[in-house]
């Protein structure tokens, strides 16, 4: 009897809460366990003033299809960097649900043709069409995206026909993909560069004759004939030519053992010293055998300037973490990809004045870069480039050694494989034979699907199937192109940016696109005092870099 | 029984075990093996046509990965000769093989050396002496041996940091509990034997009653396990460099070849081959030869002796 009462109650309960469901002025759908926000009023984000340091004074949501940028001083590089994947919008809602949860790092909500179904820690990601895609739809209804450390692993799937395409094809390996009539070959020209740094606040690094001769001594060419596959150049310049004022400027130092040596005896090692090589042995376009080059450019220490080196292999995160921080008191290689074609995504990253990775930054290189960065035209902008061009190769901060190709391999029966130069390709547009699934193979998997606090390539790959931002980059090309904005237009002096937002565009949870969405991304990702601004690591690197992060904690 | 006989017995004891030793095909074969092995050692810089570090960009005509190339074999005579290839580093394999055989057998001896000497005290003080000393030490030994011992000694390198000595310190570190437990048993076998006691009553020291009268009759199992040692060493050694924690680059060291060209195995077989053979064959002779001398030093063989 009183078994039966109990019955009764719980299911007047689930009656009740079934009603009150029902009732609910905004309804979550069964998928949405949260209720959409209708545009009624736009909402802001802005600083209190631009001391702060950072490049944006305001974001406006002045109607529903308007977001107005007011930055802190002229951008010229703005689409350019608004159309980077960090940066891709997420519902406001379902920032507000899933970003303290965390829920958001493995479960993306986009307006991107896929949509993620699952994501198998260890194997796989998988995505699916989504339906209600505003623009072109997906040609295969399922992609998924695995990864495999060794190239050898990789090249393996793609003869067993596991994987559709894979990237950085060994290049030992190539001549095995050019000589099988099932796979095509496509050579990537991503803008990248590799370089050996030093730390100028570590002796004897902290003397530029040292760092010279280094520079001098170390047969760059060699390294780029042996160790890269064709298409990979030396580095003239720190930015690749392909990058407009990329190379402008004096050209680095030619080959020569003979000055090194006698540069550095002049600075007092004329029997050389011992150091080391610091490493992580992860493979990418722009230093695709690493092993192999800390070897040769260790033995050609020795020979030519009777430097020591001992190797030293970091894990990956660690190493990161240490050289970012100007810790390492050695040499070390490092690299980087092009993130959007400009030269302040090479430059400014690098030698701005905020950055301690090669030690104390050098005020004859990063003013120029400051004064560079706020004029639009390149030719007007070329004088400052040229300056601080010539200030790092007289400076040495690090030695460009390679700007890297790369090789993209497909079976032969896919049509519009792509090897984008910015590593984002997009699954959507390949067809994969005309089977249901693509499958694309890359070096590793995701670190998570939260791109807004990620920088590496292969999260960012993932993230470019399903989140999309205002701009977006052409499929296979650097050249922005209009995505969630029917267009971003500047004032005359380009410090203020109104983007006109693209009509009917839905979320894949179901939710409708408009501007407080972006003006809530943008929040989340900027205002450091944001509750919503947790992310994975928290470092919001990309905002940080790019836009400057607002009521950044003191450090 | 005069001195004379038991002199003259005690040579022949050893003469049996050599004829025993001998006998066995496979012992044979592993001796020469190691024989030839330590020649190779010991000659390395004579007989190896290159120095194993030099790399040979604009000095020969050759590519990195180069296949082998020997005249006798076809390969055209204006081209260098490399019996062995090139390696990703454009070296030439063969000399660093070479080289390699004189680590490995360092490895080998040196790591068994270090294990025999720590572990035959502590197994010898243990078993002697019993009571606690007994319980502390050999509750360590078995702290030690429940753990798998490669693994062991990746966390020790990873404490101590990559490199070849480090790598040699954990494999001796974790072959020392089979040592002390070979060493321990043989004691308790023969430490209340009428000679020890009659040791110990004409007032024998501790150092001369352990290291005079007892360890010479527990040589027997620690030269056979000592044998098998090497090869274990050896093959745990090229591990440790294969996981890039032993031997650092250049080092000629057949782990640390094998693993730098692992993805390397179908473009570049003999990269991968050579090294792995080397290891495979030298790792064989050390188990040929130790299973010959358990064989011949085993006395319930004796009367088939």
């Amino acid at each position: 009897m009183r078994g039966n009462t109990l019955f009764k109650l719980l299911s007047l309960l689930v009656l009740a809460g079934l009603v009150l469901a029902a009732c609910g002025g905004t309804s979550p759908t069964a998928d949405n366990p949260y209720a959409e926000i209708p545009f009624e009023e736009g909402i802001s984000v802005s600083a209190d003033s631009c001391d702060y340091g950072g490049k944006i004074s305001s974001i406006e949501a002045t109607d529903r299809l308007t977001v107005v940028f007011n930055l802190c001083k002229p951008d010229p590089a703005f689409l350019a960097k608004v159309a980077f994947t960090p940066f891709g919008i997420q519902p406001r809602e379902y920032l507000d649900y899933a970003g303290p949860s965390k829920l958001i790092l493995e479960a993306p909500v986009g307006t991107g043709p896929y949509r993620v179904a699952e994501w198998v820690r260890g194997d796989h990601v998988t995505f699916t069409a989504f339906e209600n895609y505003w623009g072109t739809p997906a040609v295969a209804a399922t992609a998924v995206l695995r990864w495999a450390t060794e190239g050898s692993a990789r090249l393996v799937e793609l003869q067993a026909g596991t994987a559709d395409m894979v990237t950085n094809i060994s290049p030992a390996d190539i001549a095995t993909v050019q000589a099988d009539p099932n796979l095509n070959l496509i050579f990537n020209v991503n803008p990248n560069v590799f370089y050996l740094a030093f730390t100028n606040t570590f002796a004897p690094w902290d003397n530029v004759d040292v760092r010279r001769a280094v520079s001098l001594g170390l047969d760059r060419s060699r390294i780029v004939e042996n160790y890269y596959p064709a298409g990979s150049e030396v580095a003239s310049h720190f930015t690749p030519c392909a990058i407009p004022n990329g190379c402008v400027g004096d050209a680095w130092y030619d080959f020569d053992p003979e000055a090194a040596r006698a540069l550095l005896a002049e600075a007092g090692f004329p029997d050389g010293f011992a150091t080391k090589i610091y490493y992580r042995d992860v493979v990418r376009g722009y230093l695709p055998q690493v092993p192999n080059v800390a070897q040769d450019v260790q033995a050609q220490l020795l020979e030519n300037l009777n430097i020591e080196a001992e190797i030293v292999v970091m894990e990956s995160g660690a190493f990161i973490e240490e050289s970012s921080a100007g810790r390492l008191d050695g040499l070390y290689f490092l690299g980087w990809g092009a993130d959007y074609p400009h030269v302040t995504n090479f430059l400014d990253f690098h030698f701005g004045e905020a950055n301690g990775q090669f030690g104390t930054p050098h005020p004859e290189i990063f003013e120029n870069l400051v004064s560079g960065s706020q004029i639009a035209d390149p030719a007007e902008s070329e004088p400052y480039y040229v300056a601080a061009n010539n200030a790092i190769r007289e400076l040495v901060p690090m030695v460009a050694v390679a700007h890297g190709g790369s090789g993209t391999a497909y079976r032969a029966d896919v049509t519009n494989a792509q090897a984008s130069p910015l590593t984002n390709e997009q699954f959507a547009v390949s067809d994969p034979g005309g089977r249901d699934v693509f499958v694309f193979m890359q070096n590793a998997e995701p670190i998570s699907l939260f791109c807004a606090d990620e920088t590496d390539g292969e999260s960012l790959r993932a993230c470019d199937q399903v989140i999309e931002a205002l701009y977006g980059y052409e499929v296979n090309g650097t050249a922005v192109v209009p995505m969630l904005a029917e267009v971003c237009e500047p004032n005359d002096d380009l410090s203020v940016w109104t983007c006109t937002l693209r009509q009917g565009v839905t979320f894949h949870d179901g939710s409708t696109f408009d501007a407080n969405d972006v003006v809530a991304t943008f929040t989340m990702g900027l205002d450091a005092s944001s509750p919503l601004h947790q992310g994975n690591t928290g470092i919001f690197e990309y905002y940080d870099y790019l836009w400057g992060l607002m009521n950044k904690p003191a450090e | 029984m005069d001195a004379e006989s038991i002199s003259l017995e005690s040579v022949s004891l050893w003469r049996i075990t050599w004829r025993r030793l001998f006998r066995r095909k496979s012992s044979i074969v592993g001796l020469i093996i190691i024989l030839i092995l330590i020649f190779i050692a010991l000659t390395a810089q004579w007989i190896a046509p290159y120095d194993p570090l030099q790399v040979l960009i604009g000095l020969e005509d050759v590519k990195m990965r180069e296949a082998p190339c020997v005249h006798l074999f076809g390969c055209p005579t204006e081209k260098p000769q490399h019996i062995l290839g090139i390696d990703g580093n454009v070296r030439d394999q063969f000399s660093r093989l070479l080289y390699g055989t004189r680590l490995s057998l360092m490895v080998g001896f040196s790591t068994v050396t270090f294990s025999i000497a720590v572990g035959t005290v502590l197994g010898a003080l243990s078993g002697y002496l019993g009571g606690w000393v007994d319980n502390t030490i050999m509750r360590v030994m078995d702290v030690l041996l429940a753990f798998p011992s490669l693994l062991l000694a990746i966390a020790i390198v990873t404490v101590l940091g990559p490199g070849l000595i480090n790598a040699l310190l954990a494999i001796g570190i974790v072959s020392i509990p089979a040592y002390a437990r070979v060493v321990r048993a043989s004691v308790l076998s023969v430490r209340e034997m009428d000679y020890v006691s009659a040791t110990r009553a004409l007032g024998g020291n501790l150092f001369e009653i352990l290291f005079q009268r007892i360890m010479p009759n527990a040589l027997t199992p620690l030269i056979v396990q000592g044998t098998l040692g090497i090869a274990t060493a050896i093959l745990d050694a090229a591990a440790l460099s294969f996981l890039g924690l032993g031997a650092q680059p250049p080092t000629p060291e057949w782990g640390s070849m094998l693993g730098s060209e692992r993805n390397q195995v179908f473009t570049a077989p003999h990269l991968v081959f050579f090294p792995g053979l080397a290891i495979m064959i030298t790792v064989l002779a050390f188990n040929l030869l130790g299973d010959g001398l358990r064989d011949a030093l085993d006395p319930r063989l004796a009367q088939g002796g």
